[in-house]
């Protein structure tokens, strides 16, 4: 097991980091000196950093560094409490997305976000699908049919609920609420989804197809994972940023930071010796 | 059972006595418990029967012509309930049209749109409003609100609201002041502080994920409210709703003062009538003959039997919801 998987890392690693050296696609996400205050606390220090488009971007870091706020900045989400301020520039393709005059509308059907726990809204599965849809697009009866199943189809949930598109989502499993709830991030055909530790209320074999499901979506989706399992972020992810007390420590190639840190602190921390 | 869960010891009996006298006391306790709520209901069937029984002879009397008759008459000893009926359910629509929208807005306001340093003092502000005695409500119902209304407000209404065909007849007549409209307002500011209490609590128990679930996807805070906290909280507001209503409809005091005691039945939302309340309230002292004494316990029996109705209505409607959701 652990050979084979060291021997499908290795040659991948081989061919996309020449690629990634010699052609330096610009990023999908820019932050440029991101600070983050909440109710007067400095909770995000001075961050920069790229998140490169179609890849797996993990943040990693112990409770309270601060990497669910890097993420909850990324789509705004922070804005709906009073008190939060962020200031520097997060540039969503070249765009400032902290500039008041970036619709919230318009960046929230391009940045989709999943959150740690499964939350289906109180209503069918389909309606759970399209309620999102409906305030971007106005699609008639067949092509909002069409926009349900391809995000129920890319979910991989599909085939478990065609036969109850009708029922309460309440009834589903917990593993199939949360990719019902990737469903319905997906749906509103966004080009970042953000993974707040989507698999820490799951069991394995749920967090598995999450996984598996990551791995198939970073094709058409630019993904940051925030997440608390060090196994994860090496499984899933290309890049990996290591945050410790509100700062970004380390970020490179997750391979990079899984077996050569270039920092201490980062290499303290991957190998369990605090946090 | 416990004696065989727990195998006494050699040389300790402490456990099986312990055992016998533990279940006894949660038997006892337990019939406590239940009598405590068997009161209530005892209580409950108690006023319902007594009321009944007191109304008997203007039942006997006047037969279901009591239900729909529109007399009045303590000298010729005819009467109907016709009038306070009408009175007691069109000032607490009245009520409640006003009072629902008023306190979802209060309620959302405080949970999802006021900054923090505004809640705490509102929601007190709102408890106090609860605090305040009815009399009060009326004293200043009559003497303040009610010349407010005649001289600013209602002929304005005459001249716009009444021009409209249809509708218009509900607010035609002349500028009393007191009558089911201001009765209506008053009612609706007395319930706004219990409907709003409750809608502000139940708002307060929809998960922050969920919300913030919506927000991701792009919704606005109209959106957030309308399709997931209030599905969400549906029965309890519904509740609370009821709560107000149940108050509007059995409000005494403040009634009484403004809605003017006129035994007339008028399509006009400005012109005096009566409640049921409001009837007891005004002539249980004068009431010399067995009869007007009776009609007015028969209509306290029927205010029983409407608010019955109305929370019964109530049940009805959250278990159709249920049934749909469950489907």
């Amino acid at each position: 097991m652990t050979d084979s998987a060291a021997a499908s890392i290795a040659p991948a690693t081989a061919a996309s980091a020449p690629a990634q050296a010699s052609a330096p696609q610009t990023p999908k996400i820019a932050v440029r000196g991101l600070d983050f205050y909440y109710h007067g606390f400095h909770a995000l220090k001075g961050i920069s950093l790229d998140i490169p488009t179609r890849q797996v971007t993990a943040i990693i870091g112990p409770s309270g560094c601060g990497k669910s706020t890097l993420l909850r900045v990324l789509n705004r989400i922070y804005a709906i409490y009073p008190k939060l301020e962020a200031t520097g520039e997060v540039l969503l393709d070249g765009e400032n997305i902290l500039d008041p005059r970036y619709s919230l509308n318009r960046l929230r059907s391009k940045v989709g976000m999943v959150f740690q726990k499964p939350v289906p809204f109180p209503m069918s599965i389909y309606d759970n699908i399209a309620y999102g849809i409906r305030h971007h697009e106005k699609l008639g009866r067949a092509a909002m049919d069409a926009r349900v199943e391809r995000a129920l189809r890319q979910a991989a949930l599909w085939d478990e609920v065609k036969d109850k598109l009708k029922q309460n989502a309440l009834g589903l499993s917990g593993g199939q609420q949360q990719r019902l709830c990737i469903a319905r991030a997906i749906a509103l055909k966004p080009e970042v989804l953000l993974l707040d530790e989507p698999t820490s209320a799951l069991d394995p074999i749920a967090t598995g197809r999450i996984e598996q499901l990551i791995e198939e979506l970073k094709r058409d989706y630019t993904i940051v994972i925030v997440t608390h399992n060090m196994q994860q972020a090496a499984r899933c992810s290309d890049h990996t940023a290591f945050m410790y007390l509100g700062e970004l420590v380390e970020f490179d190639r997750t391979e990079t930071i899984f077996t050569k840190p270039a920092r201490q602190q980062t290499e303290d921390y991957i190998t369990g010796r605090f946090g | 059972m416990h004696a065989t869960t727990a195998p006494p010891e050699p040389g300790d009996t402490d456990v099986d006595l312990r055992g016998v006298r533990d279940a006894r006391h949660d038997r006892l306790f337990r019939y406590a418990l239940m009598a405590c709520a068997l009161l209530v209901l005892a209580a409950l069937l108690g006023a319902a029967a007594s009321t009944a029984w007191g109304g008997r002879l203007a039942f006997e009397t006047f037969g279901l012509r009591f239900l729909w008759s529109e007399a009045w008459d303590a000298v010729n000893g005819d009467f109907g309930a016709l009038v306070p009926i009408y009175g007691t359910v069109v000032t607490a629509l009245i009520a409640m049209t006003i009072a629902v929208p008023v306190s979802f807005g209060i309620a959302l306001f405080l949970t999802e749109v006021a900054p923090n340093w505004m809640r705490t003092p509102i929601a007190s502000a709102i408890e106090l409003l609860a605090g305040i005695p009815s009399i009060i409500f009326g004293m200043w119902g009559l003497f303040v609100f009610a010349p407010f209304l005649a001289e600013h407000v209602e002929p304005w209404v005459n001249d716009h609201l009444g021009a409209i065909p249809g509708v218009g007849a509900l607010f035609q007549g002349p500028p009393l002041g007191i009558g089911m409209l201001t009765a209506g307002i008053v009612l609706a500011i007395m319930i706004i502080p219990y409907i709003s209490s409750v809608m502000r609590e139940v708002f307060l128990t929809v998960p922050t994920r969920l919300k913030e679930s919506a927000y991701a996807l792009g919704s606005t805070t109209w959106e957030v409210v309308w399709d997931i906290v209030l599905p969400y909280t549906r029965s309890a507001v519904i509740g609370g709703v009821f709560l107000g209503l149940g108050r509007a409809l059995g409000e005494t005091m403040a009634v009484t003062f403004v809605l003017g005691n006129a035994h007339q039945l008028s399509a006009s939302l400005l012109m005096p009538s009566n409640s049921i309340a409001s009837v007891i309230a005004n002539e249980f002292t004068e009431a010399y003959t067995d009869l007007h004494r009776s009609s007015l316990i028969a209509l306290g029996f029927l205010l029983f039997v409407v608010t019955f109705v109305v929370l019964a209505v109530a049940k009805l409607m959250l278990l159709r919801l249920a049934r749909r959701e469950g489907a």
